[in-house]
């Protein structure tokens, strides 16, 4: 929406304990500010006076636990008043796992419970676990990720709802630098390949696991893992994949609490299974959750996507001045990718499993897999049909220096160091254009497709 | 600044002052030239002749700030049209070439000082603080330290442009803080940790020129030992009180500091120099440090002892010293007083206070954390579905009452605790740190980072509490940091020599251990042969970077004790190197020890030694 004037701003006061709901249509933006009183967005707390814009189609919701003014330039929704619970108390480090169906708020409440850890004045830097394929997180879509959060995460944008992945720009918030530690799993389904799923979900915990071993106050400062919704429902027939996924986190992860939101059926499931051994913790759902469509879900990894490789800039309203976008001052929020042609011959690219598979248990009976879910396949670009172009690919991390260290699967558990698309396929000069997300040579890499694709 | 010295001392110093005058752009007559510049004393004709000269002010050079200098020396009666002109020519001149503007402006005011430092403070405020914003971060601490000597710059010691110009300067600065330099004790108030580091930096600075001037100055080497000390202190944090000591302490130093001309090569008689100027920079503060107390010694009118200690200026430390060190002297028992430094041993003793500084905060974080969490768990809310939606903890006060400090920026917010407030002040200075960087970093093209391998992520635990990443540089991590203490090892051994005896310079030698030729050099600054990377041991010479390899292994370090019963006389030939030649048997029993050596690292390392030191560098 383009609107020639200024826009004149409005007023509300919310009432202590109330908030204030708003989406963000495509292609606009608004610019909120606090005029008195204290609140927060998802447990990050605003600045008195200062204009925070929101973009990319963002549904967030302003929050106040004493009352306060609240001054918007733009649209549109009303507040109604949603009393908030808090959980957390224990003698152990909370080592949280949070399932709901979809459109329950899981992240929402991740972000929210991170926030006020890193709010407690302790110095706590919380470990946030995405293992949600759908969600970006600090990578892309069809990622799993974990990344220690310091400081607390702001909300402008659906592009990087959980704060940014490190860029060479300098930045205010600690969460706009993160160094996420990722996985490729490259599929937005986890049915698609739930064994790497498990497999990559215990990588990521073991990991975690040694990090958090050299970093006693780390280790206090507890885990939150967010999890898809398709742990929380399905299809009667895919209820064995979603409890092998939801025991794979809790072991990985070492998971003490659970946190089911918005839903009774998996809440009484979760007790039957875990009761015994853990916390498992009801919540209510959010009224102010929204319900999202598919294509507002594609939009949104498109944001994703674009945000890794250009970063994003929300244009203010017209009239707001030095506005914050999600707490940093800085405009020059742009990032510069590179696009280069590389030989065909410089990247290795596999995919795992066979492009096309059906689950095992769709086979005929007898009928044995040719080519395993796990087994890397080489992708060779000359081939049409390839699918390599407008593919993502997540570039992998060397292979061990030691070759005697090496093993045959070892592909299958070498983290992600950054993502790169296909934007250009010469088959006859054997020759493919690449964009990255920063300058350097890629020749020697080794690559993974997935099934996910972007287009600018 | 023996030429000021000359200048002052030399009234009537001639034409000879002004042999080299700027070359003018259009050729336009010669009005430049003293003589004729004495004919043409037409108000006009100076403006225009002023404004030519000071065009050619685009670089930092001491010649033509300088000759400007005295020429606005000369033309006192015109000291209205330099005004204007000064005025005209740095408002106009692009950012980066308004320094030496500055440093004109500042060498006028403090030479001449009258009329020039009062017709100056009526516009030196406002167009320092509109430079000062324009400018880059390099150049804005040379402002800052210029704003230092103004506190000190008048012939009397005072503020150079007056106490409220000093006062507003340093505000804008530094901010809303106590920089009040009228009384030498700051008023309360906060005092920003920047302020402090950089007065102290501007001090620590001079000291350092002085002790490399003159080494043997103990006194001075002694200085610069407690300043880094006291730098180190105060970046690792320390409170507002300390803080306030010790600002008010180096300003006294400061103030009390006497011409350091000691620092200066001895004084040559009264020789013009003007011709043999060596077109070098003019950087105010470092090169005439005793900038502050200059005047003292080229005022007739200041006071003798000034006088004596700057005449005395080729007389060693020991003369020079006392003033000094008895300002050191108060500085350190001060703090030790106030309990910054530990007053147990010498002021040497940094690495045990800086100890005692840790443990004490550390018990400070430990009481913080067990206070709030005997608070947070005095509520009893149940982790259960009833318990997290009916409890009402009490919100209100955990969140605000408690953290009463919100930073303007970020939102965050800090405890009012003595731990509180230092994280807070770590924190806005880590945005003060970034927001420059932002500033610098304009229009420069950023890029998404690849993400850290395993290993750097497991161990990159650093970064709790946003510390690691004040400088918004990555915590190296301990990899990264061996490397780093690897490459910083070997660079020091690469940097030892040995000079060669005379004669030798053409005999080629070779080291012990690798059996490759050491390479001469010839070093400018010594005007001497010598072997680069090298240490001489019981008549030998080595590679030291092999040496310090060969150290750490025992099997090495038998074979330097047994290799005596080698031939000390350096191989006239140079061996091909080990891998080209498979190791003879004809070879000595030694030599093929020192093969093993060579085998047994290269097999630790995986690579030949020199080639791994390469890689680590």
């Amino acid at each position: 929406m383009f609107e020639s004037e200024t826009a004149t701003p409005r007023q509300w006061v919310l009432e202590l304990e109330s908030e204030y709901r708003f989406e963000v249509e495509a292609g606009s933006s608004c610019a909120i500010t606090l005029v008195k009183g204290r609140a927060e967005v998802f447990g990050a707390e605003l600045v008195e006076g200062k204009p925070y814009v929101f973009g990319s189609e963002c549904k967030a919701a302003i929050f106040t636990w004493l009352g306060c003014t609240i001054e918007m330039t733009l649209r549109k929704l009303h507040g109604s008043p949603v009393p908030e619970g808090e959980p957390e108390g224990s003698t152990e480090p909370p080592r949280v796992l949070i399932l709901g169906p979809e459109n329950s708020g899981k992240t929402t409440v991740c972000k929210i419970l991170v926030n006020y850890a890193v709010r407690s004045g302790q110095g706590w830097a919380p470990m946030l676990v995405n293992v949600d394929p759908s969600e970006g997180g600090w990578a892309v879509p069809g990622a799993l990720s974990a990344a220690a959060i310091s400081g607390p995460i702001a909300t402008c944008s659906t592009a990087n709802p959980l704060g940014s992945a490190a860029t060479s720009a300098p930045t205010t918030l600690a969460s706009n630098a993160l160094l996420p530690f990722a996985y490729w799993y490259g599929h937005d389904d986890t049915k698609k390949n739930s064994l790497l799923m498990d497999r990559l979900i215990r990588n990521l915990g073991m990991h975690i696991d040694d990090r958090l071993g050299n970093d006693p106050e780390g280790r206090t400062a507890g885990v939150i893992v967010d999890t898809p919704s398709s742990f929380a429902s399905g299809p009667g027939a895919t209820t064995e994949h979603r409890q092998k996924l939801i025991k794979a986190c809790i072991d990985a992860f070492q998971i003490n609490v659970i946190l089911v939101v918005g839903h009774e059926k998996l809440n009484v499931e979760m007790q039957r299974a875990y009761g015994s051994r853990l916390t498992v913790v009801k919540i209510p759902k959010s009224g102010g959750v929204v319900e999202l469509d598919r294509s507002y879900r594609e939009r949104v990894h498109n944001y994703q996507v674009h945000n890794y490789f250009y970063g994003e800039v929300i244009a203010p309203p017209p009239g707001v001045k030095s506005a914050t976008q999600g707490g940093e001052t800085l405009t020059d929020l742009n990032l510069a990718p590179s696009s280069t042609a590389v030989n065909f011959s410089d990247l290795k690219i596999y995919r795992i499993g066979a492009e096309t598979m059906a689950p095992s248990s769709a086979l005929p009976i007898g009928a044995a897999r040719v080519v395993s879910e796990m087994q890397p396949v080489a992708v060779d670009p000359s081939q049409p049909g390839s699918g390599l172009l407008n593919a993502i690919l997540a570039i992998l991390a060397p292979f061990h220096t030691d070759e005697r260290e090496r093993y045959d699967e070892e592909i299958l558990d070498l983290n992600v160091i950054g993502f790169v698309v296909v934007t250009n396929l010469d088959i006859a000069h054997k020759k493919m254009t690449i964009l990255s997300p920063t300058q350097g040579s890629l020749v020697g890499r080794t690559a993974l497709i997935g099934s996910l694709e972007w287009q600018e | 600044m023996s030429l000021y010295q000359n200048y002052y001392a030399q009234p009537s110093y001639g034409s000879q002052t002004y042999t080299q005058p700027p070359p003018v752009a259009n050729g336009y007559h010669h009005p430049l030239t003293p003589p004729q510049a004495a004919y043409s004393v037409d108000p006009a004709t100076f403006r225009r002749d002023f404004s030519a000269r000071l065009s050619q002010l685009t670089v930092n050079s001491r010649p033509i700030i300088q000759g400007l200098s005295m020429y606005a020396h000369d033309y006192v009666r015109f000291a209205e049209i330099v005004a204007q002109c000064l005025e005209a020519h740095i408002r106009a001149v692009p950012p980066w070439v308004k320094l030496p503007s500055f440093y004109l402006l500042d060498m006028i005011s403090k030479n001449i000082f009258e009329p020039y430092a009062r017709l100056f403070s009526t516009f030196v405020i406002p167009l320092f603080l509109e430079t000062y914003q324009q400018v880059d971060e390099a150049t804005r601490s040379k402002m800052v330290e210029l704003v230092l000597t103004w506190r000190t710059g008048s012939p009397t010691g005072k503020e150079l442009f007056g106490v409220p110009a000093q006062v507003q300067i340093e505000r804008s600065i530094w901010g809303e803080t106590s920089s009040s330099s009228a009384s030498s004790h700051p008023s309360s108030g906060f005092i920003a940790k920047a302020q402090v580091l950089s007065e102290l930096e501007f001090t620590l600075g001079q000291k350092e020129r002085a002790v490399q001037a003159n080494p043997s100055d103990a006194t001075s080497q002694n200085h610069v030992h407690v300043l880094q000390q006291l730098r180190r202190l105060i970046e690792a944090g320390v409170s507002q009180d300390e803080l306030k000591q010790i600002l008010s302490q180096l300003r006294t130093l400061m103030r009390s500091n006497p011409p350091s001309t000691a620092s200066q090569p001895p004084q040559v008689s009264n020789t013009p120099v003007p011709s043999q100027w060596p077109s070098q920079p003019y950087t105010a503060p470092q090169s005439y440090p005793q900038t502050p107390s200059y005047p003292y010694a080229a005022y007739p009118s200041s006071k003798t002892e000034n006088t004596v200690s700057s005449s005395s200026a080729s007389v060693p430390p020991p003369s020079v010293a006392t003033v000094p060190a008895g300002g050191f002297a108060d500085l350190l028992s001060s703090l030790v007083k106030s309990g910054v430094l530990s007053n147990t041993g010498t002021p040497l003793g940094a690495g045990a206070t800086a100890k005692e500084d840790t443990l004490h905060s550390i018990n400070e974080e430990q009481e913080a954390s067990r206070t709030y969490r005997s608070f947070v768990l005095r509520h009893p809310i149940q982790l259960s579905t009833a318990g997290i939606t009916r409890g009402r903890p009490p919100i209100a006060e955990t969140l605000y009452d408690h953290l009463t400090s919100q930073c303007k920026q970020c939102g965050i917010r800090f405890s009012d605790s003595v731990t509180g407030k230092k994280v807070m002040e770590e924190h806005l200075d880590m945005h003060f740190k970034q927001n420059m960087k932002a500033n610098l970093n304009v229009g420069r093209g950023h890029s998404r980072s690849w993400y850290t391998g395993i290993d750097d992520w497991v161990h990159d635990t650093v970064d709790r509490k946003g510390k690691g990443r004040a400088d918004g540089s990555r915590p190296l991590s301990g990899k990264a940091a061996a490397a780093a203490d690897a490459a910083k090892r070997d660079a020091e051994l690469r940097a030892q020599f040995v000079v060669v005896p005379p004669g030798d310079e053409a005999k080629p030698i070779s080291c012990p251990i690798c059996k490759e030729t050491l390479k001469s050099e010839f070093l400018e600054d010594d005007e001497e042969w010598v072997w680069r990377n090298a240490v001489k041991k019981d008549e030998r010479i080595y590679h030291a970077t092999c040496r310090a390899e060969a150290l750490t292994n025992t099997l090495a370090s038998r074979l330097l004790n047994t290799g005596r019963s080698r031939s000390v006389t350096p191989e006239t030939q140079v061996l091909p190197s080990k891998k080209a030649s498979p190791s003879p048997e004809s070879l000595v029993g030694v030599k093929r020890k020192a093969e093993d050596i060579d085998s047994t690292l290269s097999q630790l390392e995986g690579t030949p030694p020199s080639k791994k030191l390469a890689i680590a560098s």
